[in-house]
């Protein structure tokens, strides 16, 4: 085996935690089981991972194997790359889209190779009838970088595509315009949508985070709904503001639902306005020119942190709807000006 | 406190002193709210006491009262008995109500008010077999909007509701379930054939998300020699649940058997014809036949 092939084999596979290690040697299927017993997994790593390269040799594995472990691995590991999303559209009395996944992997990778002479693009069917698209860029004279490849994800028959932000921003036009062509759409366009949880990104841009609704079988009266205040307790203790608390969980459960919220980490504001103040005077005010500034708000999981706002008391109820707006929009970038 | 500092530049020990004296003050006022406290403490003891034995009298009250309505009412039995008999009927109708409404759902569009407007159930069924649900929440609002829905993101749902949703919105519900229960009626087909059927296949089932353009290599008979036949199957109206275009063509550059054509020819018209998987029912039977036919 070529030695530059073998090393990316060597440091995919020790990239592999090895709690994960079978797992993932299983779903990619390349080694065998009488293979994998003859390692002996209670080395140190990087013999582990020395015997399993052999193997690989063994087998002859081509770069096209080394690349499907790569995005075995990625799959496993989404929440380490940060994911864009791109919406296309069709253009007015397309046909009906006869989707035919063989033909959109191939045509893809036409018009990539046809582009760039050096690239290599892998891809690996996964569920609900999409398929994940590993593309390591190269130029005219440069061999692709196999260390930074680009992933596109894909569910055939919509109009949107993941991507997993590359640092090579040049590529990107070609990258919009292969997944337009071979999916027969008209333009792509790139949303305001960014997050690390993939499937957050999925089942906001599907609709998909709000599935709760009312079966005709079921009777859920709107007294079960309200958490915490707890009528039965003790008649000796009166909550104070009571009124005003369940104001606050109505407004809540209307605005953000009882459904667990897709998780972002952040939403971001550019603003261009205009200084507004209500004291008179100040060096800000009064001045022709916008003031322009970024507000941007961070958190593990900033749709349920925004949720327990009101709740805790720290906002009012109902938020501004510039914040609870990010999943209906699908976006979490915002530009605002004064209209 | 200032005094004691000012105090501490003439000498520590008055500082001292001073100091000393406060902290003696301090004990003996603590000391003396100690000895408050127990009286305090017995003092809300008692009042516990007090409204505890009132609790439990107002409530021995309660029961009495209760007690003398029930024996009261007790005394009215045979009105008692029209009454029950009333409500009995009462009951049965409100049952058969429930499940009158519960039955519209195999009609394929049931509805239900919510505070906002309707919910729109949309129920997909095959061949007689009741497949998966979806629903559409509208809010009755000029103009009528879409609150969220459960519709599947391939299905042209924006197409259709700009089309018909404002103008009329029972035709917008009519087309919404064509689409919705072909593409239920083609991915039952496609899961049936990869799931009772794959010894049959040759290599993966190709789909997509529509399940509108099917793509397999197959044979006739599950084991044993029998020419393998491709199958393209493509679905252009969205609302039907039978192929549109079908083309069945040989894998390879082999030589094919004499009644290739005719088979060839057949096995289209029967894509065309028949559903899915009851085409593969139909292989099957036919092998069964055969096999039979050996037997004896």
């Amino acid at each position: 085996m070529d030695e530059t092939l073998a090393e990316f084999f060597r440091r995919t596979i020790l990239k592999i935690p090895m709690t994960e290690m079978m797992t993932i040697l299983k779903t990619w299927n390349f080694l065998s089981e009488n293979q994998l017993q003859t390692v002996n997994f209670r080395q140190r790593k990087e013999s582990i991972v020395q015997d399993l390269v052999l193997l690989c040799e063994e087998n002859h594995a081509s770069l096209n194997d080394a690349a499907h472990l790569d995005i075995i691995y990625t799959q496993f590991h989404r929440h380490q790359k940060i994911w864009d999303v791109f919406q296309m559209s069709k253009a007015p009395g397309d046909d009906i889209d006869l989707f035919d996944m063989e033909q959109f992997k191939s045509s893809f990778k036409k018009i990539l190779q046809r582009a760039l002479k050096n690239v290599t693009v892998s891809f690996r069917d996964a569920e609900e009838n999409s398929v994940w698209i590993r593309i390591a860029w190269g130029t005219q004279y440069k061999k692709p970088n196999q260390y930074k490849p680009a992933y596109v994800v894909y569910y055939s028959q919509t109009p949107y595509a993941f991507t997993s932000s590359s640092r090579l921003k040049s590529n990107l036009p070609l990258l919009g315009q292969a997944l337009t062509v071979a999916s027969k759409h008209h333009q792509i366009v790139k949303m305001d949508l960014r997050s690390r949880y993939l499937d957050s990104l999925k089942a906001i841009v599907f609709k998909q985070y709000n599935q709760s609704f009312e079966t005709h079988n079921c009777t859920t009266s709107l007294q079960e709904g309200s958490l915490g205040l707890d009528i039965n307790m003790d008649s000796r203790i009166i909550h104070e503001n009571k009124v005003e608390k369940e104001r606050v969980q109505r407004v809540t459960q209307e605005i953000f639902g009882d459904y667990p919220q897709p998780r972002l980490e952040f939403a971001q504001y550019k603003l261009e306005t205009k200084f507004k103040s209500d004291l008179n005077g100040g060096i800000l005010a009064e001045r022709e020119e916008p003031l322009r500034c970024l507000v941007k708000f961070s958190s593990p999981h900033l749709l349920e942190a925004l949720k327990s706002l009101a709740p805790a008391g720290i906002a009012d109820a109902p938020l501004s709807p510039l914040l609870t707006c990010i999943p209906n929009k699908g976006k979490n970038y915002f530009k605002i000006r004064d209209k | 406190m200032e005094l004691a500092n000012t105090l501490r530049q003439d000498g520590e020990s008055r500082g001292g002193v001073l100091a000393h004296l406060e902290r003696l003050e301090t004990q003996v006022s603590k000391s003396h709210k100690k000895l408050e406290e127990p009286q305090n403490a017995q003092a809300l003891e008692a009042r516990i006491h007090e409204l505890k034995r009132l609790r439990d009298k107002l409530r021995a009250e309660v029961k009495q009262r209760q007690a003398r309505v029930k024996a009261s009412t007790a005394n009215v039995e045979p009105d008692q008995i029209l009454e029950i008999s009333e409500q009995e009927i009462l009951e049965r109708k409100q049952e058969n109500m429930k499940a009158i409404l519960q039955a519209y759902r195999f009609t394929g569009i049931s509805g239900k008010l919510t505070s906002r407007g309707v919910s729109v159930c949309i129920s997909t069924a095959f061949e007689g077999n009741l497949l998966d649900s979806y629903f559409v929440d509208l809010v009755m609002e000029k103009p009528l909007w879409i609150h969220h829905h459960s519709v599947p993101v391939f299905i042209p749902l924006e197409e259709i509701s700009a089309k018909y949703l404002q103008t009329n919105t029972r035709h917008f519900l009519f087309v919404l379930w064509e689409y919705l229960n072909a593409y239920s009626g083609r991915k039952y087909q496609a899961d049936r054939l990869q799931s009772d059927f794959a010894a049959f296949l040759v290599g993966p089932l190709q789909r997509n998300s529509l399940c509108n353009l099917l793509s397999f290599t197959y044979k006739v008979k599950p084991e044993g020699q029998s020419f393998p036949f491709c199958a393209r199957l493509l679905y252009k109206d969205l609302t039907t649940t039978l192929p549109t275009d079908v083309t069945v063509t040989s894998q390879g550059t082999e030589a094919l058997p004499s009644t290739w054509e005719e088979q060839r020819a057949a096995h289209e018209n029967l894509f065309f014809t028949k559903p899915l998987h009851q085409v593969f029912t139909s292989f099957a039977k036919k092998g069964e036949k055969l096999d039979m036919s050996l037997v004896s």
